[in-house]
């Protein structure tokens, strides 16, 4: 039952005080969504559910919820349900993403902030799964291929299968198009605005026959490590570690020839929660 | 002249766009091909006096390995 005042005299009826009993025992039928919603003053006080198999968002705005309010929302899609600051701040000490049947709790501690409480979710975060997210793959295509809006993931799987460059060119990759110097690995060609894969190979093209890299932490504000590994055909295979010092969250993902166009193979992404 | 393409899938769209960069994304190009250039020219240079020394002592890469193992 969304959260109303009362009046002196007033009589409730039996609805009211059903809906009241299932508030009161945490029961209670939730309000269903099947899109990206942004809350409204009547949610205070009840239970939200997002049914979506792509991503969704709830946003939270400021000036519509008193301290002490509290929006339960569970996300029953196979797409992930970010919990998105609009007007109003809020924190967490886990992940404002909620997996297929996750849920958490919206704590308002006042008008224009929230606390969301994640709850432990066993069964997603049990078992890691990972979910092609760019359905079919891209073709890698021009100078550069960029997959976007890939918010809402913790953990990023990117596989470049059969990548062609020119001969003498290298692969090579930013997270949401950051030039600045804040690529960090333990090989690589020594140049910190962008990760780069060895994958020269001579002749009149190069191709790396296959390209993984791992991304964790992707969600995050903090900093992202990464493993990479890469088998150029008929070349050494290029394997490492680092990590990405960006402070946002990893919304895109750009795989870039260092020369030339890419003229063949296929970039797949993955995430999981 | 025209400018390189890139192509971008927005995933939440479904959508491929292939276009011409921006000139500030062709800036940012350009800066990349300097930096490639000279990694290339550093490298080739490291190749080269690799090659040189060898030459001078009259082994192969294979022999040099064999003594620095």
């Amino acid at each position: 039952m969304a959260k109303q005042t009362f009046t002196t005299g007033q009589v409730l009826t039996a609805a009211q005080m059903t809906s009241l009993q299932q508030t009161a025992m945490l029961g209670g039928a939730a309000s269903a969504k099947t899109a990206s919603y942004t809350l409204v003053a009547a949610d205070a006080g009840t239970a939200i559910s997002m049914s979506n198999a792509g991503a969704t968002t709830i946003t939270v705005n400021t000036a519509l919820f008193a301290a002490g309010d509290t929006v339960q929302i569970t996300n029953l899609g196979a797409g992930v349900c970010t919990i998105t600051a609009g007007t109003a701040t809020v924190n967490t000490s886990a992940s404002l993403a909620l997996a297929q049947y996750e849920s958490g709790t919206l704590d308002f501690t006042s008008t224009s902030s929230a606390i969301f409480i994640k709850g432990a979710g066993a069964v997603a975060s049990a078992a890691k799964s990972y979910t092609l997210i760019n359905t079919g793959g891209t073709s890698l295509s021009g100078s550069s291929t960029q997959i976007s809006s890939l918010s809402g993931y913790n953990y990023l799987f990117v596989h470049i299968d059969s990548a062609t460059v020119n001969a003498g060119a290298n692969i090579r990759f930013r997270m949401n198009a950051d030039t600045g110097s804040n690529y960090y690995a333990a090989s690589g060609d020594g140049d910190t605005n962008a990760m780069t894969f060895v994958s020269t190979t001579g002749g009149s093209a190069s191709t790396v026959t296959e390209h993984f890299i791992n991304i964790d932490a992707a969600n995050s504000t903090g900093v992202k490590p990464f493993w990479y590994s890469a088998l150029p055909a008929g070349g050494a295979t290029s394997s490492g570690a680092g990590y990405y010092g960006g402070t946002s969250v990893v919304s895109s993902f750009t795989a870039i020839a260092s020369a030339g166009s890419f003229t063949g193979g296929t970039i797949k992404i993955y995430g999981a929660n | 002249m025209a400018k390189p393409i890139i192509r971008i899938h927005d995933i939440a769209k479904d959508e491929i766009i292939d276009r011409e960069m921006t000139e500030s994304e062709f800036k940012v190009y350009e800066a990349d091909q300097k930096i490639t250039l000279a990694k290339k020219a550093q490298d080739d240079a490291k190749q080269n006096a690799k090659t040189a020394l060898l030459d001078r002592l009259g082994i192969t890469a294979e022999e040099a390995r064999l003594l620095l193992s």
